[in-house]
């Protein structure tokens, strides 16, 4: 098989890790493909710019959020100097530009594999009643607020502790009014309205990683229990389990929105009750955990995206034990004054 | 008894039960309490095994079983009486 170029976003893999390094690493270990790795950075810091046996090459990205154009020539320019025949971005704040330049990224020969832009909406919290009662889910019980006032009234109606949401992004764990109303400025100051106010339902957090093949079908899944989560609330250690009532859901999910691309459940089981929390469109930064459960997921979008053959088996045990760790690494300056001057490495 | 059926045991007491992830640990009793319930066996019968199989009374021996059961129902483990 010819070489592959690819480029791989979210690898810092800091206490609040991107996927990227979890990517890389599983794509590195299908030895049925050769791989050549651009690690896509937006800080000199970043971790995976230093991970020499992972990263090939390494590029400082303009922000996603800044002129599509900008980031579309840093794009055409990496293909240029490192090649680039797939990209795989995983951090959620990248998604729009790559949905809304799937075709032309195509034109230049750079392809993805990803949802599409009714998909990618599905994630947004105000959907998620709805995908909800389509897969057999439960959601807590929630309200859409536009002002201080029914801030007030639902918080009345939900009580504490209660989650305050924006619609795409962040979310607070509040105790009293005062934490609830600082929680609720800093989302619209930054994300605007809505906002929303959540139950907290307290279980057991189960999530799903997977990827869908855009027909209705899955190129595997496999589904976890959160062990232990950090502070940040990332995970640290976790299990595989084989939950029936979650495998039925993500089939649905698959079947009913022919999702396409990288996807991770978010869930709660309390009690008979399977609570939906959130959808997310990419790897989750614990996606490794798959690979070495036996389902290699990266390798498997890899492939999809080049079309090439690729494996559906989700067969995995259950009881397969997670943890991260900490790994210290010493490296001289080289990597570092590169990436500072020129934007690469 | 569906649920039971598939729980995973080793034989140093650690159960892990793969629906939902939750483990627990047991004594040699608790054990063989779980082992007889996933071979079918009723309370009856459990307990007539557990007398042969432990230096124990029959008083004490009651008392673990229904305590157990209980415990196993807390955890939605068992669902039978």
């Amino acid at each position: 098989m010819n070489e592959i170029s690819i480029a791989v976003s979210g690898i810092n893999a800091v206490d609040n890790p991107g996927p990227g390094v979890g990517v890389v690493r599983s794509i590195k270990e299908d030895k049925s493909l050769q791989v050549k790795v651009s690690g896509l950075a937006y800080d000199a810091m970043e971790p995976g710019i230093y991970l020499d046996w992972l990263m090939d090459r390494s590029f400082v990205m303009p922000y996603p959020s800044s002129a599509g154009a900008d980031y579309l020539a840093r794009l055409l320019y990496i293909k240029e100097t490192a090649g680039l025949d797939v990209v795989i971005p995983t951090l959620d704040a990248e998604l729009p530009f790559y949905i809304k330049n799937e075709r032309e990224l195509a034109g230049h020969g750079i392809n993805t594999f990803l949802p599409d832009k009714e998909q990618f909406d599905l994630r947004s919290k105000e959907h998620l009643t709805d995908v909800a009662d389509k897969i057999g889910l439960s959601v807590p019980p929630t309200e859409v607020v536009t002002s201080h006032s029914e801030l007030t009234a639902a918080l009345d109606r939900v009580g504490f502790p209660a989650m305050i949401k924006g619609i795409f992004y962040k979310a607070y764990r509040v105790h009293n009014h005062l934490e609830a109303e600082s929680a609720f400025h800093k989302i619209v100051n930054e994300w605007g309205y809505p906002v929303l106010v959540q139950k907290i339902v307290q279980g057991d957090e189960i999530n799903v990683i997977g990827v869908g093949d855009g027909a209705g079908e899955s190129l595997g899944n496999m589904a976890i229990k959160k062990l232990w989560i950090t502070d940040l609330g990332k995970i640290w250690t976790g299990v595989t389990i084989d939950n029936e009532p979650v495998n039925r859901a993500t089939e649905l999910f698959l079947k009913k929105y022919s999702w396409r691309g990288a996807f991770e459940i978010e869930c709660i089981a309390a009690g008979d009750k399977i609570y939906l929390i959130e959808i997310n469109p990419r790897f989750p930064a614990w996606v490794y955990f798959a690979t070495g459960a036996g389902i290699n997921l990266p390798a498997r979008l890899l492939r999809a995206a080049l079309g090439l053959p690729f494996e559906r088996d989700s067969t995995y045990k259950p009881g397969r034990l997670y943890i991260r760790y900490t790994y210290d690494m010493v490296t001289d300056a080289d990597t570092f004054q590169k990436i500072i001057t020129r934007g690469e490495s | 008894m569906n649920k039971l059926s598939s729980l995973a045991l080793n034989e140093e007491g650690f159960v892990f039960d793969p629906t939902t992830g939750n483990s627990f640990t047991t004594n040699d009793i608790g054990l063989s309490i779980i082992r007889y319930l996933k071979e079918g066996k009723d309370s009856e019968e459990i307990l007539r095994s557990l007398l042969d199989d432990f230096e124990i009374d029959s008083d004490t021996a009651q008392r673990d079983l229904i305590d157990f059961l209980a415990q196993l129902r807390v955890y939605r483990l068992f669902e039978g009486s």
